[in-house]
This record gives C-alpha cells, sequence and structure tokens, in this order.
C-alpha cells in the first residue's frame, strides 16, 4: 500500500526529493533477491520478496535519526540496507520503508599508530583494504566478500571469513559504535560516547553494544549503525597491492621472503584435524580457508584450472575432469585447505614454513605441488588476500544454499559429517549440481583458532523448479538427519530466510519457547516499543499460563 | 527483615553452618581498603552450587532483599563488594571453586567462581595449559571475578577483545531465572520450536556435546544480543555468574623475560607501538621504577633499595615459543627484536641490577605472594585507573605528577602501569598511591589526591571503563544515553535491583 501523502512528504523533507523514490522499477529492484524462489509461500516461487513502500537513500545520522522519529511517529516500519546480500536484505514483509544507506561511504579516520579506522555502513572491505594498505595495515574481510559493507559484517550480520585465525572475527573486532536506536534516540557506545574519541568498545561498566548484537546481529531490524570503528592488523607487503593478469586470471606478486601460499593436504581427516590443533598451538597463519574456489572435492582442481587459466572456461570442465594430470591433482586436493603463511619479517617466515613443514611430517600430509608454481601463487595470494571473487557462488548454475553446515571444534572435521553431507547431496544428484563434499569454510573462526567448521554447499538452478524443489527437499533432509544426531541444524541460510520472511505474529507463535528469542522479546519492547524496526529481528511471543503463546 | 528471619530463611536453602551473622564476620564485608563509606551487611551465605544461588537469587526477589555477591577474598579495593543498600546480604561464592572440566586439545577450561589463579593455574600447568593473567593478582583474586571485571592481561597479543579469555556463561538473574550464553545457550539463531525446559545438568550438556566435537569456546549470543557483555565490568549487578569457560593459553616450552630500561618513557612507547604491530611479544607492559620496585620489594626497606637502583622506566617484554618448534621461534623473535630494539635506540637487558629475567618471570606468571604487593609499602594503596591510548600515556602521567605536587604527595612515590590491551587498540594507565592507613594526614591527602587528579585526568581524555566508587559520577555523567540504556537493561535483568544495588549508575530503583 502506497504511503500516505503527508507521510511521504515528511521523508521527503528529510532526505531531499532526490534520495527518496516510489518509482515501481526502483522498488522491484530492493525485493529482487538471491534464494526468493526456495521461499514459495512468501515468493510465490518467483524471483522477488515483498517490495518497499519507498526507498530513501540518507546522508547522515542526523537524517537517519529523522526518518525513524517520524517512522516512530507514524508507527511506520523500516528495513535497512547498506551492501545487501540475501533474503534478509529485503524488507521481511509489505508495508516498509527502505533504507539505502549508499550515500553514507567515508571512511572518516584510519589511526595508523592505534591501528583502527572509523567508517560509514556503505565503505565496503576492498575500499578500506586499499586505503589501511597505504598505511601498512589490513582489514578482517568476510567470506561474503570484499564488496561487502565492513560496518555491516561487525555489526549487523555474521561477518565471519578466511582470516579469522590471525585478525579474529569482526565482533570482537568492533571498538566504538554509533547507533540510532529504533526509538531515534542515538547510542554512542564506549569511549565515543564519553567525547573520548573511538579507541574503546566497552563501558563505562557493563557493554551496552551487547544489545546490538549477539551471534548474529541485527539483520536490518534494529535500528541504524551509523558509523563504528573498527580494529585493524598489520600488513607487511606493499602500499598498493600490484594486480596483473585478465579476467578471471587476476594475481599479484607479493614478496616471496613474507608471503606464502600453501596447500596442505592430509591422508585422512583425522589427520586434517590434527593439523588444525598443531596450527593453533604453534600460532601460524594469517589465512586459512578450505575448498576457497566453492567446489566441491571432485570438481575444485579442474575448476582451479578454469579460474586460474585465462584460456579455460566453464564450458571446458568435461575435458578437464578426464585429463590425468587433473585427476591426479583430484586426488591429491581431496582433503587440503588453503593456508596463506604472512611474515612479519623474512625470519618470521622462514619460521612458520618450518613448522609447517613438521606438521605435515607428523600428521602424513603433503603441500601439494601445484600451489609452487608461480602464476598460481600469485592467484592465490590475491584470491584470499582481497576475497574479489564471490561471483562464483552463483558462476555455474545460479544459485545456492549451504546445507548441511557444521560449526564445532577442529574434530569435527573427522566426525564424519563431510562424508554424510557428500552422500546426502550425491542423493539428489542430476537435480542439483553434484561436486562431491561441498565443506567449505574457515580453519579458525576465532582469533588464535577455536570454532572451526563448513558450510556445505548445494548449487542449484533458479530457473528449475525442479532443481529449486530439491534444493529444499536437501536442506529439510539435512536438517533431520541434524535433528537425529543431536546436532544444530545444517541449513542456516534457508531457515533464516524462511524465519525472516514470515509475518511476524506467525513467527513469534513459532518461537514461544526458544529462551534467547523471549529475551529479545522484552528487549524489543523496551527498545523498539512501537515495533517499527523490520522483522528481522527476531522474537518469540509471550507464553501463557496455560502454555500457549498469545 | 530481622537478622533472625533473614537467617532463617537463608539456613532453609544454604546448610545453617554457611549463613554467619558473627559481627567480625559482619564486619569484614562491611569496609574494604577504598575510600567508600562503609556498611554493615545483614548475614553472609556461603553457596556450594548453582540450584543454591538460584534459590537465594529468588528469595531475594520475593522479599527484595539486596545481594552483594563476592567471589575474591580480602583485601577488597574497590568498594564494589562492600553493600550500598541496607540489609544486604553478602553472597560469598568462594565455596563454588569447582575446576569442572579442562580440555587441553580445545584449551579451555570451565570454572566457578571461587577458583583463583593459584587454584586453577597448576591444574591447568598439568595439561599444558595456562590462563592469560592480569598483572600480580592477590592470591585470593577470583579468576572469574577477573576476567567479569574486564581486568586487562598482561599479553596483549591475546586481549582478542577485553572480555578476554571469556566465552560461555552461566548466570542467575535477578529474577532467580537462568541464562547461559554463547554456544551454551542452547541455540544460537535457531529457529526450531521445542519445549520450554529448565537447563540440563552442566556435565550432561557437556558429555553430550563432547559426543558431536562441540565446544565452549564460541562466545556469541544467544540470538542477536550478547548478554556476556552486559554481565562485564557490572560488579554484580547483572546476574551472579556461577561458571564459565575461559580459553586457554599454550604454555609455552620456551619463556624469555627481557627488561628495557630507559631514562624517559617516549622511546619505550615507540618500542612497544612497533612490538604491537608486529605481534612479536607474549608480556609486554611499561612500569616506572617504583612501581616495579612495589612488585618485587618484599618490605619496605627492600622496596626502598629497589627504588633507588631501578630506572625511572622500565619495559618488560616476554618472548616464548609454543607447540611445535618453541626454541626456533624464540630464536627468531630474539633476533627481529633486537633489530627493532636498535632501531628505536634502546637496549634490550636480562637483568638491570640485580633484577633478572627470571625475578620477572615470577612477577609476570605468579599470583602475588602475600602480604599482597600493594600493601608491602606502607599498608595502603589506592589506584587510579582507566583506559586510554598509548601515544597519550605521557600527557597522564604529566597530569598526575602535577596534581601530585600540588597536594604534597611525592611524586616519586607514585607507581605507574601501563598495559596495552586489545591488540593495541587501547592501554590501560593505572596511578597506585601508597599510604600509611594509619596516618590520618596522609589518607586525607590521598583522598583529596585521589578526587581531584580523578576529575583531571578526566578532563583530560581519561576513560573510566571500569568506574567504582566516585568514578561512577564521573563517567556515567559523561554519557546519559548509555547511561538511560544500561538502567532499562538492568530493570529487565533484575527488575527488583536487588543485585548489589547502589553501584554504577543503578542507585534508585525504578
Amino acid at each position: 500500500m502506497p504511503l500516505e501523502r503527508e507521510v511521504y512528504k515528511e521523508l521527503e523533507s528529510v532526505v531531499g526529493p532526490e534520495h527518496i523514490t516510489e518509482e515501481p522499477a526502483t522498488l522491484f529492484s530492493y525485493a529482487y533477491q538471491w534464494m526468493a524462489e526456495l521461499v514459495p509461500d512468501v515468493s510465490g516461487g518467483g524471483k522477488f520478496f515483498d517490495r518497499p513502500e519507498a526507498v530513501l537513500v540518507p546522508g547522515g545520522v542526523e537524517e537517519v535519526q529523522a526518518i525513524v522519529r517520524l517512522c516512530n511517529r507514524y508507527g511506520l516500519k523500516f528495513h535497512v540496507y547498506s551492501t545487501g546480500w540475501g533474503p534478509w536484505a529485503a524488507p521481511p514483509s509489505g508495508g516498509q520503508i527502505l533504507l539505502d544507506l549508499r550515500r553514507m561511504n567515508r571512511i572518516l579516520e584510519i589511526d595508523e599508530q592505534n591501528m583502527f579506522a572509523v567508517v560509514e555502513p556503505y565503505v565496503v572491505a576492498a575500499q578500506l583494504q586499499a586505503e589501511a594498505m597505504k598505511r601498512g595495515l589490513n582489514v578482517h574481510i568476510s567470506g561474503a566478500g570484499a564488496g561487502t559493507s565492513v560496518l555491516a559484517n561487525a555489526c549487523c550480520f555474521q561477518g565471519g571469513g578466511p582470516d579469522c585465525i590471525y585478525f579474529d572475527s569482526p565482533q570482537n573486532s568492533i571498538l566504538s559504535i554509533e547507533w540510532v536506536m529504533p526509538t531515534g534516540d542515538i547510542l554512542r557506545t564506549g569511549s565515543l560516547g564519553s567525547g573520548l574519541g573511538w579507541f574503546c568498545a566497552e563501558g563505562p561498566g557493563p557493554s551496552t553494544q551487547g544489545i546490538i548484537r549477539g551471534a548474529l546481529g541485527g539483520s536490518g531490524g534494529w535500528g541504524v549503525v551509523t558509523k563504528i570503528a573498527i580494529r585493524l592488523v598489520h600488513w607487511p607487503g606493499p602500499p598498493v597491492m600490484p594486480i596483473e593478469g585478465t579476467v578471471p586470471a587476476y594475481r599479484t606478486k607479493l614478496p616471496a621472503d613474507q608471503f606464502r601460499a600453501t596447500f596442505p593436504a592430509f591422508p585422512s581427516w583425522q589427520s586434517f584435524a590434527d593439523a588444525i590443533y598443531h596450527i593453533y598451538d604453534s600460532e601460524i597463519g594469517y589465512i586459512a580457508h578450505r575448498q576457497y574456489v566453492m567446489w566441491g572435492d571432485e570438481l575444485q582442481a579442474a575448476f582451479l584450472k578454469i579460474v586460474s587459466d585465462p584460456d579455460r572456461q566453464l564450458c571446458d570442465l568435461e575435458e578437464l575432469l578426464h585429463m590425468p594430470e587433473i585427476q591426479k591433482l583430484t586426488d591429491e586436493m581431496r582433503r587440503c585447505f588453503q593456508l596463506i603463511l604472512v611474515g612479519m619479517t623474512p625470519r618470521d617466515l622462514e619460521y612458520q614454513l618450518k613448522v609447517l613443514d613438521r606438521i605435515l611430517e607428523q600428521t602424513g600430509g603433503w603441500n601439494v605441488a601445484l600451489v609452487n608454481e608461480p602464476a598460481m601463487q600469485q592467484y592465490v595470494l590475491l584470491y584470499m588476500m582481497r576475497l574479489c571473487f564471490k561471483n562464483l557462488n552463483f558462476t555455474a548454475t545460479g544459485g545456492f544454499i549451504d546445507t548441511y553446515n557444521s560449526v564445532a571444534s577442529p574434530d569435527i572435521w573427522a566426525s564424519g559429517e563431510i562424508e554424510a553431507g557428500k552422500k546426502l547431496l550425491k542423493k539428489y544428484a542430476g537435480r542439483i549440481a553434484d561436486a562431491g563434499d561441498q565443506a567449505m569454510g574457515p580453519i579458525a573462526g576465532q582469533g588464535g583458532g577455536g570454532v572451526t567448521g563448513w558450510e556445505d554447499f548445494l548449487f542449484y538452478d533458479p530457473h528449475d523448479p525442479d532443481s529449486v524443489q530439491a534444493a529444499i527437499e536437501v536442506s529439510d533432509e539435512g536438517d533431520r538427519l541434524k535433528a537425529q544426531q543431536g546436532r544444530p541444524p545444517g541449513g542456516m541460510l534457508l531457515g533464516l530466510a524462511r524465519t525472516t520472511h514470515t509475518e511476524e505474529k506467525v513467527r513469534a507463535q513459532k518461537l514461544v519457547h526458544a529462551r534467547e528469542y523471549q529475551w529479545q522479546r522484552k528487549l524489543k519492547q523496551i527498545f523498539d516499543p512501537n515495533g517499527i524496526g523490520s522483522g528481522n529481528y527476531l522474537w518469540a511471543a509471550e507464553p501463557s499460563t496455560n502454555g500457549e503463546s498469545t | 527483615m530481622s537478622t533472625s528471619n533473614c537467617k532463617e530463611a537463608l539456613a532453609q536453602i544454604v546448610d545453617g553452618e554457611h549463613v554467619c551473622d558473627n559481627p567480625e564476620v559482619i564486619a569484614a564485608y562491611a569496609s574494604d581498603n577504598s575510600f567508600d563509606p562503609p556498611k554493615k551487611p545483614l548475614a553472609v551465605v556461603r553457596p556450594t552450587d548453582s540450584s543454591q544461588v538460584q534459590a537465594l537469587v529468588a528469595w531475594a526477589y520475593k522479599t527484595k532483599t539486596p545481594l552483594v555477591p563476592v567471589s575474591s577474598g580480602p583485601p577488597h579495593f574497590l568498594g564494589d563488594t562492600v553493600p550500598a543498600a541496607e540489609g544486604a546480604v553478602i553472597v560469598d561464592l568462594s565455596r563454588m571453586n569447582k575446576i569442572i572440566m579442562i580440555d587441553r586439545r580445545n584449551r579451555v577450561v570451565i570454572i566457578e567462581p571461587g577458583v583463583t589463579y593459584n587454584m586453577v593455574q597448576p591444574a591447568l600447568a598439568r595439561e599444558g595449559l595456562r590462563l592469560s593473567m592480569p598483572l600480580m593478582p592477590r592470591a585470593t583474586k577470583s579468576v572469574l571475578g577477573s576476567v567479569l571485571e574486564r581486568e586487562p592481561i598482561t599479553n596483549p597479543r591475546y586481549a582478542w577483545s577485553l572480555t578476554e579469555p571469556l566465552r560461555c556463561l552461566e548466570a542467575v538473574l535477578g529474577d532467580g531465572s537462568r541464562l547461559r550464553t554463547g554456544e551454551m545457550a542452547g541455540a544460537s539463531i535457531s529457529t526450531s520450536a521445542g519445549q520450554v525446559m529448565d537447563y540440563a545438568p552442566l556435565e550432561e550438556v557437556l558429555e553430550k556435546r563432547r559426543k558431536i566435537q562441540e565446544t565452549v569456546l564460541y562466545q556469541y549470543g544467544p540470538g542477536q544480543f550478547n548478554y556476556y557483555k552486559l554481565v562485564s565490568a557490572a560488579q554484580g549487578t547483572m546476574g551472579i555468574v556461577t561458571w564459565a569457560s575461559l580459553r586457554c593459553e599454550v604454555l609455552p616450552e620456551v619463556e624469555k623475560f627481557f627488561l628495557v630500561p630507559a631514562p624517559k618513557i617516549a622511546p619505550l612507547i615507540d618500542f612497544a607501538y612497533r612490538l604491537l604491530r608486529l605481534r612479536f611479544h607474549d608480556a609486554l607492559f611499561i612500569v616506572n621504577g617504583a612501581r616495579l620496585a612495589f612488585m618485587l620489594g618484599e618490605n619496605r626497606d627492600q622496596i626502598t633499595r629497589y627504588q633507588q637502583e631501578l630506572p625511572p622506566w622500565v619495559l618488560i617484554l616476554g618472548v616464548a615459543g609454543r607447540g611445535l618448534l618453541p626454541r626456533d621461534k624464540v630464536s627468531f623473535l630474539e633476533k627481529d627484536i633486537k633489530d627493532i630494539a636498535q632501531h628505536c635506540g634502546i637496549d634490550l637487558k636480562s637483568n638491570i641490577g640485580s633484577v633478572h629475567g627470571d625475578h620477572i618471570n615470577d612477577l609476570v606468571l605468579k599470583p602475588s605472594p602475600d602480604p599482597y604487593w600493594k600493601l608491602r609499602s606502607k599498608g595502603g594503596c589506592q589506584d587510579i585507573f582507566f583506559l586510554s591510548t598509548l601515544n597519550r600515556a605521557s600527557e597522564f602521567i604529566s597530569t598526575m605528577v602535577s596534581e601530585a605536587t600540588a597536594h604534597g604527595y611525592t611524586a616519586s612515590d607514585i607507581g605507574m602501569y601501563i598495559q596495552p590491551t586489545h591488540l593495541g587498540t587501547s592501554c590501560h594507565m593505572e596511578f597506585n598511591l601508597p599510604f600509611h592507613p594509619a596516618a590520618e594526614h596522609e589518607v586525607q591527602t590521598v583522598k583529596e589526591l585521589y578526587q581531584s587528579a580523578s576529575y583531571a585526568l578526566s578532563g583530560q581524555g581519561a576513560f573510566f571503563s571500569r568506574p567504582y566508587g566516585m568514578w561512577s559520577s564521573i563517567a556515567f555523567g559523561r554519557n546519559p544515553m548509555h547511561t538511560d540504556v544500561l538502567r532499562k537493561i538492568k530493570a529487565l535483568f533484575d527488575p527488583h535491583y536487588i543485585l548489589n544495588p547502589g553501584k554504577l549508575c543503578f542507585q534508585d530503583t525504578p
């Protein structure tokens, strides 16, 4: 339903006529999000979620605050969007306005000495990384890629990625935050709120950052984070990463005495897990990740050839799979991961390489020889340092979801869950792409190691109803299999898409028994009393005395 | 409520022998070494497990009785364990001192609040682990008390956040309900509905999780909020933590300490920044000669001798080798660090006069022997500490010295400690003001200096992120919105304001 004219005019007066629109084509562009076809009861099986009633592009915190206050006055729900990647980027239901933060794209400060940057929501990781590198610094890049918002990854969604082993999770990298609360009030956390700069995340006393995000952020439904300070790490490379080659085989030449890409590979999953523990204990590695080209163990070698050789194309896949050297490489790489070693000094790299050799010796592993070829070395270094090829998720079939994920201790790699995921995907082969074991994820999800795990990617054809149906069936069957073992559900993406795009009251009733969402209901009542944040902040209905939800 | 009624009710929950209203015991909890006003509690109760804590809080919620959780033993210095409200019951958690689980492979330990560093470090060492520690905590210091109050650890490389090494926890909230956090919450982003059940016993949960390779290391959540941040630096006002998991370090096979003396602090700051940038350190902090003397000297005479012997400033640096090839690690670090030191124009030493690296080893890796180092110089000590950035340290030092001089306090008696934290993005600054508690004039001087310097430092940019005592009005006065939000959160998790009321910004019951 279109906005009332009075409301529209007031919103327009905040951002100016050039920064608000209700033009249908524009509105639909925000509703067109990946995975819509997997939630047919919302999308009707089409490609669109609910469209917003208007899109506003505010230029700063004052405009954001004024908009949120108007939303409170008129009881109008709003949804927030920065670089938007996934179904939760679209408004979760109709009747909402959308705030697109793309004008708030400035790097406000880089404190070289104290190693942090202050950024607005639309600063993407590649942008900040380029500026940070000029100062000998680097920034965490989410698994969603270098084109995504630094702020949204840290505060508003999940944000983990391949570099957590050295950079840590983005949550821990947040320093002060400026947050327009759902009430329209502005909370500045830590040292910023006391007018003392951006250096400290917490306090005074208990950290109010605790209500801004948890395991997951508010996903556009919990106020608007307008600025954050984010911790940076040292970059011992050149101020500008030199880029060579042609699409998609770009490469970077970095000093060989400080940078080394490796592919540690193992004879068994147990030795794979043991190696991870050794890496944690010996404290080596700058980036560590498995199956970065996205495809499973049966296709990754061939796919690596396609993306690193400018003369190869996707249609060469069949031919490549029949080549003996690719078959040999496939076997060699079956249980491998990518480990980028960065020496802060040449001696440091020398030491880390020696430790890696010792780990391989003790676990019976090997470093896949291919990675030592100069072109591959340069390709892998660029890919892993900048995570700039996230289009690979959509290259082959146009659609993907995760299905049989695991996040646990490193021993999870040796638990049989990789094979279980592979078996599940094979059962549906033909209706979905079958690339073997597609477990793809960080070797450490926390600084210095800790939990690790993977997303088990499933590639489906979003234009083929049977493939779409198969993707849904795999995800649901995966969840059932996990539940039988007492494990958490495997398919995060579809689960979240279904949850966020369900009518709020219905969802609240489904979540009534989930303890955490009961606390979130109470937090919502306090900090969003008019209920104007979009439904992506989840809450449970209040249980009544007879056990039913109200 | 009368004392006898209170005692009777408490004895229904905890064995009578662990409920106490003995005047001597009451007096011990009625004041501490801070300048905060004394107040007698009604009784002291010592629960032995989580269910007793839950029952105690439920009783207090029903009767609106203030509870003051205390996990560390005396001496206390910050006023946070002295009741601010009348009729309070002290919940002394020292009997809850179990080390519940040590998992070497995943480098994690679960402990109760009464566990001290002296209890847990030897147990961890047997497994090849240790916990990151603050600098020379007292022997009675609760590990969880230290971590929850965000005390800085000496190794900034492991300070991934200001709450390190905290992971998952269980807390009893002000209404008597329990909340578990992180991956122990049950379901962080689960969308599946289930039955509302009370939490299963921890041991059962751990056993079940072990079979599916789950750990207790993922701290975030539950859901879209982080309660563990809300209970940090809360002085027991947001919940009583009954256990927590902490991420451990691998015990180094090789560890060396170096001392870097300097007449002025500036070159040490530059050197520290370079090391922080490269993460070429384990322990890393700067102290002045007085502070180092306080920590080294076993009595007043020794402290005086050390003060005369030591240079004005010393940077303490630990390097360590862990895991595979630990000697190679230390060998390359020594070479690279010497190059950096040369570049900074400073000397890396194994000893300064009679102070050898081995002395430092004990200082950094062990709790303080008794008597607690703060009390050895004059018997009393008032600290001023806050957060800032390393590059501003000199400004704060100048202010502190000026304030001391203006108040007639001998500036050379001030202990100074600068601890980089959160991987070098900020630093903890601490000034120690020793005094003779029996000398009335001296006490008054330190009291006035403490107040005046706190305001002056705050005006200059000191961030009192852990606002004890008089700092609460300074800190919360600077951020009214944060204060308002905190009060709303407090009202949610402690609706009757029974948990340590009167502390932080929680003076008035809603």
